[in-house]
C-alpha cells in the first residue's frame, strides 16, 4: 500500500508544481524572459498570505493579498527590471542573472522580517483523513489536485478564447504580428507576467498550511518549475503541468526504492536524461540544431 | 591585520581562479554552466584523497585532480555538443544538484556532511605549507599560472576558434571548424584548471565538506565573473576580489545587526547583480552598455534575428 | 575608457576602505578574549541565542567577580551551524584575534574546526553538540555536555521499561544522526528492543509526507526523532499530521522551545545531561537566579552548558595567571589535565582522559510547552 499512499503525496506536491511550472512557462513561453524571480514570487505570496493570517486578517483576505503581491511582483519584475534590459542588451543571460539576483535579495529580505526558521500555519485542513488502510489523505490534498484543475481550465479557456490570450500566445512567435492588430507588446507582457505570478499563489498558500514555509523554498519550487517546463517542453503550458505532476510523483515513488536524500536527484536524472535524448521535452515545439 | 590580510588573499586568490576559468568558458566560448563548483569540489575532494593516502606533494595532488576533474567534464560536455544556450544552462543545473547528492551521499569517499577533516598541509618539495604568510605566496603563484595559461590559450588559434564560436556558430562551421569538438576541449580545460582551486582550498582550509561545492556556490562564482566582466583578464578577478571583501566590510560596520550580516550581503550582492545588468551588462570592468555579453551561440539565433530585433526596438 | 578606469577606482577604494575597516577591529592587550562559533544568522540562529546568552551571563559574573586580572570579552563569529563558515570564523578567531580558547556548537562544525584548533594549539569546547565523534577530536577538543551516546544509552532502557520496544528512526543525514543511529543499534539488542526501520532525511528537505507514510508502513511503538533546528520541528509536526500516533522521542537537541511548543509535540519524550536547577550550590543557584532575572525563564542545560564553558575558562585562566604563566591554548589544556574538578553550574564535575564530562542523564517530557523531568539515569 505504501506505493498508493506515494502516489497520493505525489499527486498532492505535483499539483503545486504543475500550477507554479504553468506560470513559469507562461511567462517564459510569451515573453522569452527566463524569469528565475519566478521562485521569489512564491515565496513571497506564501509569506504575504501568512502574515495576513497571524495578524488576524483571515485566510480569505490573505489570499487575495498573496495573489495581488505575487501580480504586483511580476509586474515590477517586467517593467523595472526586465524591460530595461531588454531595450539596450537583452541578452538571455543578462536578463537571468538579474533576475536571479533579485530572487536572492527578496528572499533574504523575507528572511530579516520573519526570520529563517520554518513557521506554518495551523489548520485542520493539513490533517490526514484515514481513507483505507495504509493511505491517509489531507483534505489540503484534494484541494491542492482541484485548484490544478480549475486554473488549468481557466487558463485554456483564457488562451484559446479571449483576444488577450491568443495575442500572448502569439506574443513570442511573431510580435510584429500584434503590433498588426493594434495590440501593445509591452502590456501584454506585463498581462504574462501578471498571470504567469498569479498562478503560484494556490501552491504558495497551499504551501502554508501544510508543510510550513522558510525563505529559501523558493529556490527549490523555482528548479523544479525550470525542470517541469524544460521536460514538459519549452512553449507548452500544457506540458509544463503534466511535467509538474510527474515529477511531483516521480519525486515521491522514488522513496519506494530509495533513500529519501536520492529524491531531489531523481528530479534532476531526469531533467538530464530529457536533455540528453530528447531535449525538445514531451511537448515541446522548439527543437535543437 | 596581516594575518587577516594574508587570510582573506588566499581566498581571493582561489576564488579568482574559479571565476576565471569560468569566463575562459563564458566570457570566450559562450557556455554559461551553473555546474562550475562541481568541477571545483571534485578537484578538492581528488586532492585531499591523494593528500591524505599517497602523498601531499603538490606536484602529485593537483596533477591527479586535474585529470579526474577533466574526465568528468566530459559528462557536462556531453549536453554542449547537443543543446543551445538555454538548455544547457538547465543542464548544468542538473548535473550540480545531482553532484550536490552524490557528495553528500558518496560518505565512503567524500565523508558526506561530515566531510573529511585531517587534510594534510600542502609539500612543496619538502616544504610543509599551510600558515597563510606561506600560503598566499603559493596561492598566488597557481593563481598567477593559471592566469598565464588562459591568456595564452586566448590568444592561440585554440582561442580565437572559441571565440569565432561564440560570435556566429554557423559560420565558424562553414569555415571547417570542429565545434563540438573544440566547445568540448574548452570545457575540459576549464575544469581541470578549476580543480587546481579545489586542490588549495583543501589543504588551506584542512577539511571540505559538501557545503562548499553547492549551488550557492557556482552562483558565487557566476556572479563574480559577471560584475567583474566577461571576457576580460581583470574581470573575473575584480569580481572575486569585491564579492569576497563585502562580508568582511560589512561585519566591521558594526552599526548592522550582528545576526543579519549574512542576509544583507545576500541582499547587496542580489541587488548588485539586478543594478548592474540593467545599467552595465559588461561588468565593472568591461564596456559600459556595450554588447559585452555574448549570446548564447546556436544557429536559431540566427534565424530568429531578424524577427526578434523588431521586437526590441518597440519595447 | 573613462567609465572603465572609473569603476577601477571604485573597486580600489572599496578594497582600501575594507582594508581600514580592518584596523578599527584590533583588540587589547591586557584583558583576556575568547572566542564563540555559534550560529547567528540561519535556520539554527534560535540557538545561537541560546548558547550566547549562558556564555555571557558567565563573562558577566566573572568580570562581576574580577577572577581575571583584565576584562574578559567573548569574540563572536557566525557559523550558520555549517562546517564550511565555522572554518572561516575559526581561521579569524585563531590567526587574527589570536585566542586561546573557542566555544564551538554542532557536530559537525566541531569536526570541521578541530584540525585548525590542533594546528594553532586552541583549546575548542564543545557545549551543544553531542555527537560521539566528538571525543575523537584530538587533546585540544573538550565537550561539557554529555554526548549522544550516553543520551541514547538513558532513552532506550527508559522505552524498554514502559514497554516500547520496537523503534522507527527519522535521523538527519550528517554526524549526529549517523551516530544516532549506530547508538540505537547498539543499544536495542540488550533490552530486548528492536530498530524497526531507520530513515534519513538530507538536511534541508521541508517534506516529510512520504517519510509518514513509510513510518506508518513500519508499526513501530516509538517514533525516535533525530534532527535539529527547524527540521525536527517539521518533522514532529507532518508525521502527526500523516497520521502517525506512535510515541515520540528525541534527544537533547528537542530541548529549544520553539520546538517544545509545537502543539504536535506535546507527550514527546527527551533526554537531556541532568542539571539539578533547584541545587542550593553557589554557583548554580547564581546561575539561575541571575538568568530567570535577566530571561523571565528558567535556564535550559544548553545555557548551563556554555555558562560552565566560559567559566571553566576563567577558572583555569586564574590559575595560570597565579602562577604567572600566560594564558594560551596549550597552557590551559595542561591546566585542565592537571585539575582534579572543577564547581560548575550542576555541581562538582571532573574531566576523562578524552576531554569529556561524565554526568548524569535526565528523561523529560514536554507537556504544554515546557520539558518536565521523569527521572536521572547514571551511566558509567
Amino acid at each position: 500500500m505504501l506505493w498508493l499512499q506515494l502516489t497520493f503525496t505525489g499527486l498532492q506536491v505535483g499539483a503545486l508544481y504543475a500550477l507554479t511550472a504553468a506560470g513559469f512557462s507562461l511567462i517564459f513561453g510569451a515573453t522569452r524572459v527566463f524569469h528565475f524571480a519566478h521562485g521569489a514570487a512564491f515565496v513571497l505570496a506564501a509569506y504575504v498570505f501568512y502574515w495576513a493570517e497571524t495578524t488576524g486578517l483571515g485566510m480569505a483576505a490573505g489570499i487575495v493579498l498573496a495573489a495581488l503581491a505575487a501580480m504586483a511582483f511580476g509586474v515590477a519584475m517586467d517593467r523595472l527590471v526586465y524591460a530595461p534590459i531588454q531595450r539596450h542588451e537583452g541578452s538571455f543571460f543578462t536578463v537571468f542573472v538579474a533576475s536571479f539576483g533579485i530572487g536572492i535579495a527578496v528572499q533574504n529580505v523575507l528572511g530579516m522580517v520573519f526570520g529563517r526558521s520554518f513557521v506554518t500555519i495551523s489548520t485542520g485542513l493539513s490533517r490526514s483523513v484515514k481513507l483505507m488502510d495504509g493511505v491517509y489523505v489531507s483534505p489540503l490534498a484534494w484541494i491542492a489536485v482541484a485548484c490544478a484543475g480549475l486554473f488549468f481550465v481557466a487558463l485554456l479557456l483564457f488562451l484559446n478564447r479571449t483576444h488577450v490570450g491568443m495575442a500572448l500566445r502569439a506574443l513570442a512567435d511573431s510580435p510584429e504580428l500584434i503590433r498588426a492588430y493594434g495590440l501593445d507588446p509591452r502590456r501584454l507582457s506585463s498581462i504574462a507576467f501578471a498571470l504567469g505570478s498569479l498562478l503560484v499563489v494556490p501552491g504558495a498558500v497551499i504551501t502554508a498550511l501544510g508543510s510550513g514555509l522558510n525563505p529559501t523554498l523558493g529556490n527549490h519550487v523555482m528548479l523544479i518549475s525550470l525542470a517541469a517546463t524544460i521536460v514538459g517542453g519549452i512553449g507548452s503550458i500544457g506540458g509544463a503541468l503534466v511535467a509538474g505532476f510527474i515529477l511531483g510523483l516521480a519525486e515521491n515513488l522514488a522513496l519506494v526504492v530509495f533513500e529519501s536524500q536520492w529524491t531531489e536527484a531523481v528530479t534532476f536524472a531526469i531533467l538530464f536524461l530529457v536533455i540528453l535524448l530528447r531535449p525538445a521535452g514531451l511537448f515541446g515545439r522548439h527543437a535543437t540544431r | 591585520m596581516q594575518a587577516y590580510l594574508l587570510n582573506l588573499g588566499v581566498l581571493i586568490s582561489i576564488y579568482s581562479i574559479l571565476a576565471i576559468t569560468l569566463n575562459f568558458i563564458m566570457g570566450y566560448a559562450g557556455i554559461f554552466s551553473l555546474a562550475h563548483a562541481v568541477f571545483f569540489g571534485v578537484g578538492a575532494y581528488t586532492g585531499a584523497l591523494v593528500a591524505m593516502s599517497l602523498s601531499a606533494s603538490l606536484f602529485v595532488t593537483v596533477p591527479i585532480a586535474m585529470v579526474v576533474a577533466g574526465v568528468l567534464s566530459l559528462a557536462l560536455a556531453l549536453p554542449a555538443l547537443r543543446v543551445r544556450g538555454e538548455y544547457f544552462v538547465a543542464a548544468s543545473l542538473g548535473l550540480q544538484v545531482l553532484a550536490v547528492t552524490v557528495f553528500s551521499e558518496w560518505k565512503s569517499v567524500t565523508g558526506g556532511i561530515g566531510g573529511l577533516i585531517g587534510i594534510p598541509p600542502v609539500d612543496l618539495a619538502g616544504y610543509q605549507i599551510y600558515r597563510p604568510a606561506a600560503f598566499f605566496p603559493l596561492a598566488l603563484a597557481v593563481l598567477v599560472l593559471v592566469l598565464v595559461a588562459t591568456r595564452l590559450l586566448v590568444h592561440s588559434s585554440f582561442g580565437r576558434s572559441l571565440t569565432a564560436i561564440r560570435d556566429s556558430e554557423s559560420a565558424a562551421e562553414s569555415f571547417g571548424k570542429n565545434v563540438p569538438l573544440i566547445k568540448t576541449i574548452s570545457v575540459v580545460i576549464s575544469a581541470a584548471l578549476a580543480a587546481t582551486a579545489g586542490v588549495l582550498y583543501a589543504h588551506y582550509l584542512a577539511f571540505i565538506n559538501v557545503e562548499s561545492f553547492t549551488l550557492d556556490t557556482s552562483v558565487l562564482v557566476m556572479a563574480m565573473v559577471i560584475i567583474g566582466g566577461t571576457g576580460t583578464a581583470a574581470g573575473p578577478v575584480v569580481g572575486a576580489a569585491l564579492l569576497l571583501l563585502l562580508p568582511g566590510l560589512l561585519s566591521y560596520m558594526s552599526f548592522l545587526p550582528q545576526t543579519q550580516i549574512g542576509a544583507i550581503q545576500q541582499i547587496i550582492y542580489g541587488l548588485g547583480m539586478a543594478v548592474l545588468m540593467i545599467f552595465r551588462p559588461g561588468g565593472l570592468v568591461g564596456r559600459s552598455k556595450a554588447k559585452a555579453r555574448p549570446r548564447p551561440q546556436d544557429p536559431d539565433t540566427q534565424a530568429q534575428a531578424p524577427a526578434s530585433k523588431p521586437a526590441e526596438a518597440t519595447r | 575608457m573613462k567609465k572603465g578606469r572609473f569603476a577601477s577606482a571604485v573597486a580600489a577604494a572599496t578594497l582600501c576602505i575594507a582594508v581600514a575597516g580592518t584596523a578599527i577591529g584590533s583588540a587589547h592587550a591586557e584583558d583576556l578574549k575568547i572566542g564563540a562559533l555559534f550560529p547567528l544568522s540561519g535556520p539554527n540562529s534560535a540557538y545561537g541565542d541560546i548558547f550566547a546568552s549562558g556564555a555571557n551571563l558567565a563573562a558577566q559574573h566573572v568580570n562581576a567577580d574580577n577572577m581575571l586580572s583584565g576584562r574578559l570579552t567573548i569574540e563572536y563569529e557566525d557559523s550558520q551551524a555549517l562546517p564550511q563558515p565555522a572554518v572561516v570564523g575559526m581561521t579569524k578567531l585563531t590567526e587574527v584575534s589570536q585566542v586561546p580558547y573557542v566555544l564551538s556548537a554542532f557536530t559537525g562544525v566541531s569536526k570541521a574546526i578541530s584540525t585548525l584548533a590542533q594546528r594553532s594549539e586552541t583549546v575548542a569546547v564543545n557545549g551543544g553538540g553531542v555527537g560521539p565523534d566528538l571525543a575523537k577530536l584530538g587533546p585540544y577538543f573538550w565537550n561539557v555536555i554529555p554526548l549522544a551516546n550516553l543520551e541514547v544509552r538513558a532513552m532506550v532502557p527508559y522505552l524498554a521499561d514502559q514497554g516500547l520496544k520496537k523503534i522507527a528512526l527519522v535521523y538527519v543525514d550528517d554526524p549526529l544522526g549517523q551516530s544516532i543511529l549506530d547508538e540505537l543499534k547498539a543499544t536495542l539488542p540488550d533490552v530486548g528492543g528492536e530498530l524497526v526501520d531507520a530513515m534519513s532525511v538530507p538536511t534541508n528537505t521541508q517534506n516529510f509526507s512520504g517519510i509518514a507514510a513509510k513510518v506508518r508502513a513500519a508499526n513501530a511503538d516509538v517514533v525516535y526523532i533525530a534532527s535539529y533546528g527547524a527540521q525536527q520541528v517539521q518533522i514532529a509536526k507532518q508525521l502527526r499530521d500523516n497520521g502517525v500516533e506512535a510515541q515520540f522521542a528525541s534527544y537533547s537537541g528537542f530541548s529549544v522551545p520553539e520546538a517544545m511548543k509545537l502543539p504536535e509535540a506535546d507527550g514527546l519524550l527527551f533526554t537531556t545531561q541532568a542539571v539539578d536547577y533547584t541545587s542550593s550550590d553557589p554557583v548554580t543557584k547564581r546561575f539561575v537566579t541571575d538568568y530567570e532575572a535577566a530571561h523571565d525563564r528558567m535556564p535550559s542545560a544548553y545555557v548551563a552548558n556554555y555558562y560552565n564553558a566560559v567559566r571553566l575558562f576563567a577558572l583555569l585562566a586564574h590559575a595560570l595567571e597565579e602562577k604567572g604563566e600566560p594564558v594560551t591554548g596549550a597552557n590551559l589544556l595542561a591546566e585542565r589535565k592537571a585539575t582534579k574538578s572543577f564547581d560548575l553550574v550542576g555541581g562538582t564535575v571532573s574531566f576523562q582522559e578524552n576531554g569529556t564530562l561524565l554526568a548524569p542523564i535526565q528523561v523529560n517530557r514536554v507537556e504544554k510547552g515546557a520539558p518536565v523531568a521523569l527521572t536521572t539515569v547514571d551511566i558509567q
